[in-house]
């Protein structure tokens, strides 16, 4: 039976997903929509494989930055070949989820991880951002948003450029 | 404010918000920083029964659409304290700061504005609010900040752009959990300028309904803002069960 794994990007970490009995659901979103806000019946076809925290606020910032560029960095790319067990030259016998396409391709023409991004896979990740403080032992609801609110002042703060008397240098 | 010490503060119908009444009425929310004013506004201390004094910032519905939607007598706002509230059009932050107060400490808005220049006010103001979370990015693409944004309970959109339908359907899909509310401000002009605003209000409603959300009701928000319309409503609305005959 061929693996159906997830990806989902969080303030805090990469975190990897195995789905249970997808064929059973088949790709039929509207079951997927009615299971996905109770976690009793989510946590049973969504399950953790792995999780891996962020070193540190610098960390952080660039691979939200690359994420958010589409780009696989090499922790993401140690992160999904630990936890995947890609052998060499062997056709891998899963697929992978992933909330955007572009990143996907990077994945695949990088490590031929089979991608795959499309509204069934959004809709499960509605579901592991709805619960995902609860997926994770070690984190509470609120460091999640911690880290949120460090990882965003930093993220904008890069975008804007700062000019402490607020004058700005007309560029003519 | 003028009247001194006779101003009193009254809870409004909305959860959060607050009316002083002084010389004359004005629509406040409960300063999260006491003794700073954001943008200039005018602030108005009132003492309890304890001594303990507690800080108001007066909310100018010419500055803010949420304001004059509120003052229009809309039923609902949605955003109460400790709700998730993420924010499209944030711009230099002046009604983010008041939905920062609304929510209070236990709330949190993701702030997104695309301009680096408001950006640039807009995270400065989430320096002293720690409930805010500015995001400099295009609101058309939800994928890039995918990783600031937890799942939030209202989605208020106030982006004036032709697609603005389109742009929230697209954040809700990634944002909004079931049963969550949308608040969006609609600009006639920005839209289409050849239609009459009335005829521009119902095709985004009818643009909205296609996108699993359920509009519920509609204010225009006269006389503080010519030609624009505020519609509230839900997404994903659970179907009520059939009662068992």
């Amino acid at each position: 039976m061929a693996l159906f794994y997830l990806l989902f990007e969080s303030a805090s970490g990469f975190a990897l997903f195995i789905v249970h009995g997808i064929d059973e659901i088949g790709q039929n979103i509207e079951a997927v929509r009615n299971s996905i806000t109770d976690l009793n019946r989510f946590g049973k076809v969504v399950k953790l494989v792995a999780f891996h925290p962020f070193a540190s606020a610098l960390d952080a910032l660039n691979q939200c930055n690359a994420v958010s560029e589409g780009i696989m960095t090499d922790e993401l790319r140690n992160f999904l070949e630990l936890n995947l067990k890609i052998k060499e030259g062997k056709k891998p016998k899963f697929t992978l989820g992933l909330a955007e396409p572009k990143i996907g391709s990077h994945i695949y023409e990088e490590t031929k991880i089979p991608c795959q991004c499309n509204e069934f896979v959004l809709e499960l990740l509605r579901g592991v951002r709805l619960h995902f403080d609860r997926f994770i032992k070690d984190l509470k609801p609120t460091d999640l948003e911690k880290a949120q609110l460090g990882l965003g002042h930093s993220y904008s703060r890069a975008k804007v450029k700062f000019n402490v008397n607020r004058v700005d240098n007309m560029v003519i | 404010m003028k009247g001194g010490s006779k101003v009193i503060v009254e809870p409004h119908r909305h959860e959060g918000v607050f009316i002083a009444k002084g010389k004359e009425d004005a629509l406040v929310t409960r300063n999260m920083v006491p003794g700073e004013a954001v943008y200039g506004e005018k602030r108005v201390s009132v003492q309890n029964e304890d001594g303990t004094k507690i800080e108001y910032r007066v909310w100018n519905p010419f500055r803010s659409k949420l304001a004059a939607a509120i003052l229009g007598g809309v039923d609902n706002i949605w955003i109460v304290p400790g709700a998730r509230v993420l924010y499209l059009g944030a711009a230099s932050g002046t009604t983010v700061s008041h939905v920062s107060d609304l929510v209070g400490p236990t709330g949190v808005v993701y702030a997104v504005e695309f301009s680096h220049r408001s950006g640039r006010d807009l995270v400065n103001m989430a320096k002293k609010r720690t409930n805010v979370i500015p995001i400099i990015e295009d609101a058309r693409h939800p994928a890039k900040y995918r990783m600031l944004v937890g799942m939030v309970d209202v989605i208020f959109s106030d982006v004036a752009q032709p697609d603005q339908a389109r742009i929230l359907a697209l954040n809700a899909s990634y944002f909004l959990k079931n049963g969550g509310h949308f608040v969006i401000s609609i600009k006639a002009n920005c839209i289409d300028s050849t239609v009459p605003a009335e005829a521009v209000f119902a095709a985004e409603v009818k643009k909205l309904q296609q996108d699993q959300f359920k509009p519920s009701e509609q204010v225009t928000l006269e006389p503080f803002e010519r030609d624009h319309a505020c519609v509230v409503g839900g997404y994903r609305v659970p179907k009520k069960a059939k009662p068992a005959a």
